[in-house]
């Protein structure tokens, strides 16, 4: 078959694909075909008619952007034809079109701007009426200003090819036609979710980012591209620099993650970075200056201090407490925001120097249970696919427990398109109507902690009419016979009524899931913050293995991380078993190599969790806390027992950008910056390590935290005297700490860590991408795991039964609660509740109520609740909403006034220490 | 006026009877919206929003269909519907007068309602009766060689 056909194009002649239009030929030859409808991440419009090109044989002008390709065209692009007909449609759209370049935001950045300029366009020749639209700036993020408008439909088409939810359409006809939002209300008032991919495609000044007024042309502005450092999605962004100031945020359009999109935290939510609670200069409490004791549980007053004397301090705290208390008796917390070089280096601290593997950060919290289940049933616990071949090649996805379109947005709205527009299944698994349920095919709406009944339910009703993959199971797995024998156990009768989802619901669902292959599954915090969290894990693991869907694109088990760099900061060995890149601590060869390497002696016993060491410093047994760029107060589980541990604690440092609410309860205050202040890199969700560009010097006196943490650990090093009896000896190859730059640390991680030997600087420079294990330089990167052989040879079944949640409504609690994030905030909202835009749209915490239990309540008009549970209470403002399932209430924990943490429990999985934050027992009052 | 309205709630179940009929069919938005019409004698938003829940359909797709379309009407209109021609003819013979004179005494505007929603007046370019001109069509009955204080005792006594 000839897939090529010969055309030329001003004379020179070019091989185009067939299916290709014109424009797309030319683009790919480099020939300039001006356009403004046209966008290359949008399907083609025809409606600007400025791509027009004379086509011999043709009778009149065709549009290129719409025009295929067929053998033997001759084109032409600029004859006088053409430029005449371009001039025409100038000259009309500009005669409605206000000439207020000298003070309009777009200037520099306008196609029809610039294309009045290349065809001399002054607007002069047609006079007719124009449009007097007011200028909607009634939402904190976008400016929309219609008389700017060209009617381009580029915004219209993003929305509904981008995003999904096709907020903005074209509203009446002809010269009263305009774009408009929802059921033509204001933006806030229509389904968008502000993402700004219309901001982005909009040719003129029409939509535009509101932060960015009056702040600079786009051509005074100094652009670096990085990596966000919100969620663990990775999407690419350029920060718009002026006068050492975050400007306006652009996407990268050959990003591999996100092709020039981002949600609206990503676009939208950087300004924290400018917020006037940052930590400028070091603080320490008085009495630490005066060589005095703390007294009782206050710490007194702050002092704004010099860095030598606050790290003199630090040193000499922690090498006391070390050596007076053993080095377990230090806890170190490492940060999942923080880059991959700053988090080995904290390992680095804890295990060379202090030698203590109490290391752990937030990953606890989030995907213990995934990492510690994965590693288990396949041998690595990281997510198996890439996004783009789960994305653009799964038949069906499986999503249980991930709000995705809120929590990780840009992979949601892939998700999104893959309905729309090549209709994947879509099965929804949540005990919340989230958003996604509104594009699925089937929502199964279970009763919260009932997963894996639900799991053994749908593989029960799969083996029942024979759907597994016999050749897959035979070849790659062992245990399977003792799986089967559990999952016998589950018929749809049994499961419905534990899991409360109709049998024909189960039965279509699994036929959908046996009959559409390859299928992905995706989970977050609903699967892994259970007492069974690891558990559930592994039902996920049978299912994919059942199917068969395991090393092949389009499926894999595919958990999304939270934080922008908690897969690195877990690759970085910031866990209290694992050395970097899972090198078990308790493993003496490991132990050897790290020795060798950093010329100290190794612990060989496991450290304590994020989830054991705060409660051990009130036991005692935790003396001093290194906390970097981590909120306990928020983020962990039974905020009032995490106070009182905190107090307790001896000697607390804690390293961040803001005065955080764990702040009261530290000792020292290290003020750290930014992902925007700094250089290094972050790991995403797909272990994709990609390139964070420093863009901005840091403000204040505050330093990179892996500067920091060179300067405590040469203190301690220099200090380090033989009366504690850890000698250090400086000669080993990496003992040291005397790194330059970033890339010198990475050089480290190269020698030891073999998943990350070949991520050079280098490459990364060049603009290369690539996801771990990169085995050495010229290694392209491992986009699919377990392809062909499973990590720890056969993937292993794992035979479960259901196990009900530790804590479950009773007479007096008798609510269930479930807690999470929305999509305007991020985790215990120290950024985005310090981001002007995210703040004014969604300002306070609202507590999410069923309608039928509003009623119950009595919360007729009145809107405010009480939640309760045995630890604690909270007063929001209720949300009635059937996004809840009666008997349950949702909240987030975004909010100190009320934040979900005060009320959930410290229940642990047994093997991963993460807590059950999705199922406690509360009850609901109306406040007076 | 519009903002009570927004409030206003509405009887969902000859709605719902309608999408019902065309759950199966794709791309019905127009026959749908037409029906709906015919129920609650304009688009209410909030029946609008209904349809775009239930048939998954994004309300600005709708929006964008129900503005297109000179034949849907997205403001509440009165039970009696007054069409005036002003296409050339009736507009010789005096078409305005006829609008300007059921403005002042039925307190109904061009392109708007009178207060208790009994008239909505629209002007329209010829109805094809030239020969009848000036014309008024009231729902559906064709009022020829029309005179205005006649016309509005004639509407007056309508129900």
């Amino acid at each position: 078959m000839i897939d090529k056909a010969t055309i030329t194009i001003d004379g020179q002649k070019i091989q185009a694909r067939y299916g290709q239009t014109i424009l797309q030929a030319a683009r790919e030859h480099g020939i300039h075909i001006p356009v403004l409808c046209d966008h290359p991440a949008l399907p083609p419009e025809g409606a600007c008619r400025i791509c027009l090109v004379e086509i011999e044989r043709q009778r009149t002008l065709q549009p290129a952007c719409t025009f295929p390709v067929s053998e033997g065209l001759v084109i032409h692009t600029h004859s006088p034809k053409v430029i005449e007909a371009r001039k025409f449609s100038l000259e009309l759209l500009i005669s409605d079109h206000p000439l207020d370049c000298m003070t309009c935001e777009a200037t520099g950045n306008c196609l029809l701007q610039d294309l009045a300029y290349e065809y001399g366009v002054t607007g002069d020749r047609y006079q007719g009426e124009k449009h007097h639209y007011p200028i909607d700036t009634s939402n904190p993020f976008i400016v929309v200003d219609r008389n700017k408008c060209i009617l381009c439909r580029r915004c219209v088409r993003a929305c509904a090819y981008i995003n999904g939810v096709e907020a903005i359409s074209v509203f009446y006809r002809g010269f009263n036609a305009y774009i408009g939002f929802g059921a033509d209300s204001t933006m806030q008032d229509s389904p968008c979710e502000f993402c700004g991919s219309c901001v982005e495609v909009c040719p003129t000044g029409a939509l535009w980012p509101k932060m960015a007024i009056g702040k600079g042309r786009p051509y005074q502005l100094k652009s670096v591209q990085t990596v966000c450092t919100y969620c663990g999605v990775g999407c690419q962004i350029e920060l718009q620099v002026r006068n050492n100031r975050i400007v306006n945020v652009t996407g990268v359009e050959n990003a591999p993650v996100n092709q020039g999109f981002t949600c609206v935290k990503g676009r939208f939510g950087n300004d924290f970075v400018h917020h006037e609670d940052r930590l400028l200069k070091p603080r320490l409490r008085k009495y630490l200056l005066e060589g005095g004791k703390r007294e009782g549980k206050g710490r007194g007053e702050w002092v704004e201090v010099d860095w030598d004397t606050a790290l003199d301090i630090v040193a000499r705290k922690l090498l006391e407490t070390r050596d007076k208390f053993g080095s377990d008796s230090v806890g170190l917390l490492t940060s999942a925001k923080c880059t991959n070089e700053e988090n080995y280096l904290m390992n680095k601290l804890a295990r060379q120097i202090i030698g203590t593997n109490n290391i752990d950060h937030c990953a606890r919290l989030c995907h213990s249970s995934t990492v510690a289940g994965l590693a288990i049933s396949f041998g690595s616990g990281a997510m198996s696919n890439s996004i783009e071949d789960v994305t653009q090649q799964a038949k069906a996805f499986f999503v249980i427990g991930s709000n995705t379109t809120e929590q990780h947005p840009v992979i949601g709205m892939k998700i999104r398109q893959a309905v729309k527009q090549r209709d994947a299944i879509l099965i929804v698994a949540d005990p919340r109507q989230i958003p996604l349920v509104d594009f699925a095919t089937l929502h199964l709406q279970h009763k919260p902690g009932t997963d894996i009944a639900l799991l053994n339910g749908l593989m029960h009703i799969i083996l029942k009419n024979g759907w597994e993959d016999k050749a897959f199971i035979e070849e790659r797995t062992e245990g399977f016979e003792e799986f089967k024998a559990v999952v016998e156990q589950y018929p749809p009768e049994r499961v419905s009524e534990i899991t409360g989802v109709p049998q024909e619901l189960l039965l279509e669902a699994a036929q959908l899931m046996g009959q559409n292959k390859p299928m992905a599954v995706i989970w977050a915090m609903g699967i892994t913050q259970h007492t069974t969290g690891v558990y559930n894990v592994f039902s996920l693991a049978n299912l994919q293995m059942l199917l068969g869907n395991m090393g092949i694109p389009g499926g894999g088990v595919n958990p999304l991380r939270g934080q922008n760099n908690v897969q690195g900061a877990c690759d970085m060995g910031g866990l209290p078993n694992v050395y970097p890149a899972y090198q078990p601590v308790t493993s003496e060869e490991a132990a050897h190599k790290f020795a060798q390497a950093w010329g100290a002696p190794m612990s060989t016993k496991i450290g304590m969790t994020v989830t054991e060491m705060i409660p051990a410093a009130k036991e005692g047994k935790i003396k001093a806390l290194y906390i970097m760029a981590e909120d306990p107060m928020m983020s962990d589980p039974d905020t009032n027992h995490v106070r009182e541990c905190l107090e307790a604690c001896e000697f607390v440092v804690l390293q961040d950008i803001f005065y955080t609410e764990t702040a009261p309860y530290a000792d020292v205050l290290l003020p750290g910056v930014s992902f925007a202040e700094k250089t290094g890199t972050f790991t995403n969700t797909e272990r994709r390590i990609q390139l964070v560009r420093q863009a901005l010097q840091p403000l204040g006196e505050a330093q990179p935290d892996w500067q920091i943490l060179c300067e405590v650990a040469n203190r301690l090093l220099a200090t380090s005297s033989s009366t504690s009896g850890r000698t250090i000896d400086l000669q080993a190859p990496y003992a040291r700490w005397d790194y330059r730059h970033p890339k010198d640390i990475m050089d480290e991680i190269n020698a030891l860590a073999p998943s990350y030997a070949g991520v050079r600087y280098e490459r990364l420079e060049r603009g290369e991408t690539f996801q771990w294990p990169v085995k050495d330089e010229h290694h392209p990167g491992t986009p699919i795991l377990h392809v062909g052989k499973f990590a720890r040879g056969l993937g292993k079944f794992a035979a479960v039964d259901h196990i009900p949640p530790a804590e479950l409504p009773d007479t007096e609690y008798p609510m269930v609660l479930s807690t999470g994030r929305v999509l305007y905030h991020w985790h215990g909202g120290e950024l985005s509740r310090r981001a002007q835009g995210l703040l004014e749209i969604y300002p306070k915490p609202l507590v999410e109520i069923n309608p039928e239990d509003a009623q119950r309540l009595g919360l007729n008009g009145h809107r405010r609740v009480r939640v309760t549970s045995r630890r604690g209470s909270i007063e929001a403002e209720a949300w009635i909403t059937d996004r809840v399932l009666p008997g349950m209430v949702y909240a987030n924990f975004h909010f100190p006034e009320a934040s979900a943490n005060v009320l959930t429990h410290a229940a642990l999985d047994p093997i991963a220490k993460i807590p059950e934050y999705k199922v406690c027992a509360v009850k609901v009052e109306a406040v007076e | 006026m519009s903002e009570t309205l927004e409030e206003q709630t509405f009887d969902l179940i000859p709605l719902l009877a309608i999408l019902e009929e065309y759950k199966n069919q794709k791309g019905a938005i127009i026959p749908i919206l037409q029906r709906t019409q015919e129920i609650y004698g304009y688009l209410p938003k909030p029946v609008l929003k209904e349809i775009s829940k239930r048939l998954r359909i994004p309300i600005s797709r709708i929006q964008g269909v129900a503005t297109f379309y000179a034949q849907f009407h997205l403001k509440r209109r009165g039970r009696h519907l007054i069409r005036v021609c002003d296409g050339t003819a009736c507009h010789v013979k005096g078409a305005m007068k006829t609008v300007d004179v059921i403005h002042e005494q039925l307190q109904t505007p061009p392109n708007g309602s009178s207060p208790d929603y009994k008239y909505s007046l629209e002007i329209v370019y010829c109805l094809g009766s030239c020969g009848l001109a000036p014309v008024v069509v009231v729902d559906d009955k064709v009022y020829g060689q029309t005179e205005p204080d006649k016309l509005v005792r004639q509407l007056k006594r309508l129900e």
